[in-house]
């Protein structure tokens, strides 16, 4: 407690000095720039950025980008169809990991291999499948006498693959996340209900599932977050195409940034997008909040 | 008590052969020469090929596999230094509250940004430090957007630990910075093998600061390579393959050693809510 009662230049300021000062320096400060930015004309000549101020004119400019406003459609579409789809499977797989007797120390294991390898080479496995000429699966239908097909080539076949890529890529998570809390579920609370006569399907709909909702939701918000931000596998598989039907808000970021060097531009987009996020998660807390209260308390924390 | 469900185990092993093949079929390719990746058979050989032209000398893939270890090396350290000083404080020891809400609010927002977005002031801030282009630079940006991680997770353990144990050793004449290395510090050891292990995985995997803060070639980390092998895709098959292995078995391995560390960093601050 001596430390403690100091006003300042104890350890405790010491040692929290290197984390604020990579906070203020990596972050605070990037984010300064970017709103900055968004504010302004920024021209790059010659390696150097001469800025102006320009108002809200990029931002009025946004309304007019048709690409722009397709690829938070296009990132929509991608979030609502691959967060419930690794969250359902992810649950799937926890209660197949939970309920079996023969292969639970193996799948607990191996259902996590996704999850650690890079989204670089998770986009280059699938790009070895789903290639129309060479990949393993229009070989596998020609050899089942079956027409091959372009995948990555047609619109809805690239949105498809690249949601498929994803869900196969992040449901070890959601898998992790459930799975754990299930381990956490008091035995006795099923083994009353059991005695009392309830159905295993009873068991599940009025039991397992209300007692899992916290981690679900837990769950499905991590799972957002990561569809809002993907980009790697994304970038690799089908560059956003054909044409603009998976360039993601990111890969859009990306080429106002890098192709375009709009930088003014693209930062009111990044603005935007970073505002759209946390009022989300704003709007995701305040539901929670009710969550809890509506199931009561001690169930969350797990 | 539990019965063997065939319905069960049956869907189970659908879901770990969904898992393994996508793995297993490019393994399998980076030992196939390009006459039977390019067959519409199922035909397979077996060479060593395409291994020895990645590493062949004039080639980046050696380079950048350098690159990818010394920022690993380089994140790990910082993560481990910086999370469990900073969790330490943050969990045990007293900071003026203002400190602490604005702390912990940067740490909670910065996970939720898209990176892609800070990237041109990323790129500036680099710049002005002197390390655009580096590792240097590439392990202070993996290490700053692994840190939130670190320090939650290093929180969490120090949580667990008693206050008494400290205040014990203050009494007996330790000074605060002996408590938190000599007493602190070795409890809290499984919490400094789950930042370490996941952090490492998280800065091998790295790509996007990769491919906007380095100008390509052997200036970049490994996932950089391989994604420009991809885009001279089908020309070389088998490398791309080889090369994606090279990348992913080691964690992999590094999965079936360290699960117990990677299921504490995967589900992290997550569970905890």
């Amino acid at each position: 407690m001596r430390t403690a009662r100091r006003p300042f230049g104890g350890f405790a300021e010491w040692a929290i000095l290197p984390f604020a000062a990579f906070l203020a320096v990596f972050a605070v400060y990037p984010l300064a720039q970017l709103v900055r930015m968004a504010f302004s004309d920024v021209q790059l000549e010659q390696g150097l950025f001469t800025w102006s101020f320009a108002g809200v004119a990029n931002f009025v400019r946004l309304l007019d980008d048709p690409i722009a406003v397709r690829a938070v459609v296009v990132t929509t579409i991608f979030t609502v169809s691959a967060v419930p789809a690794s969250i359902v499977l992810g649950t799937l797989a926890a209660v197949l990991v939970d309920r079996s007797t023969l292969f639970t120390g193996l799948a607990r294991n191996v259902i996590l291999w996704p999850a650690v390898i890079a989204p670089v080479v998770v986009s280059l496995m699938w790009l070895l499948i789903l290639s129309p000429n060479l990949g393993a699966l229009n070989n596998l239908l020609a050899t089942l006498g079956l027409p091959g097909q372009g995948w990555l080539g047609s619109p809805t076949g690239a949105m498809g693959a690249i949601i498929a890529v994803d869900v196969w890529h992040w449901t070890p998570v959601v898998f992790l996340i459930v799975y754990t809390a299930l381990r956490g579920m008091d035995a006795d609370v099923l083994a009353a209900a059991r005695v009392d006569g309830a159905s295993e399907r009873q068991l599940l709909w009025h039991i397992v599932i209300p007692l899992l909702r916290p981690a679900l939701l837990a769950a499905a918000l991590i799972r957002l977050v990561m569809c809002v931000k993907a980009f790697d596998e994304v970038y690799l598989l089908t560059r956003g195409g054909p044409g603009s039907a998976t360039t993601l808000v990111t890969l859009h970021i990306r080429n106002v940034f890098f192709d375009r060097v709009e930088l003014g531009y693209g930062a009111s987009y990044s603005v935007v997008i970073v505002a759209v996020v946390a009022a989300v998660l704003a709007l995701w807390a305040a539901g929670r909040r009710w969550v809890i209260r509506a199931n009561g308390n001690g169930v969350v924390t797990g | 008590m539990k019965r063997t469900n065939p319905l069960v185990e049956g869907l189970l092993v659908v879901f770990v052969l969904a898992m393994v093949v996508p793995i297993g079929w490019m393994v399998v390719l980076a030992f196939q020469p390009g006459r039977t990746i390019t067959s519409p058979e199922w035909d397979f050989a077996f060479t060593l090929g395409n291994f020895a032209a990645l590493l062949a000398p004039g080639e980046p893939f050696l380079a950048q596999l350098g690159n990818s270890l010394a920022i690993v090396a380089g994140t790990v350290i910082l993560c481990l230094a910086v999370g469990s000083l900073a969790g330490y404080v943050l969990s045990l020891l007293r900071l003026p509250r203002a400190l602490t809400v604005v702390l912990l609010a940067l740490a909670a927002f910065l996970p939720l940004v898209p990176p892609m977005a800070l990237v041109p002031g990323l790129y500036v801030t680099l710049q002005n430090l002197g390390v655009l282009g580096t590792v240097q630079g590439l392990i202070l940006l993996n290490t700053v957007f692994q840190l939130p991680f670190s320090v939650l997770l290093m929180k969490v353990y120090f949580d667990n630990v008693p206050p008494a144990l400290r205040e014990a050793a203050l009494v007996d004449g330790a000074t605060e910075a002996r408590v938190f290395a000599a007493v602190m510090l070795p409890l809290v050891r499984p919490g400094l093998a789950a930042v370490g292990v996941f952090t490492a995985i998280m800065a091998w995997n790295e790509f996007l600061f990769g491919l906007t803060m380095t100008s390509g070639g052997v200036t970049s980390p490994l996932t950089v390579g391989i994604a420009s092998l991809v885009q001279q895709y089908e020309v070389a098959w088998g490398e791309m393959a080889a090369a994606g292995s090279l990348a992913a078995v080691p964690i992999i391995l590094l999965a079936i050693v360290a699960n117990r560390q990677i299921v504490a960093g995967l589900s992290g601050g997550a569970v905890k809510g």
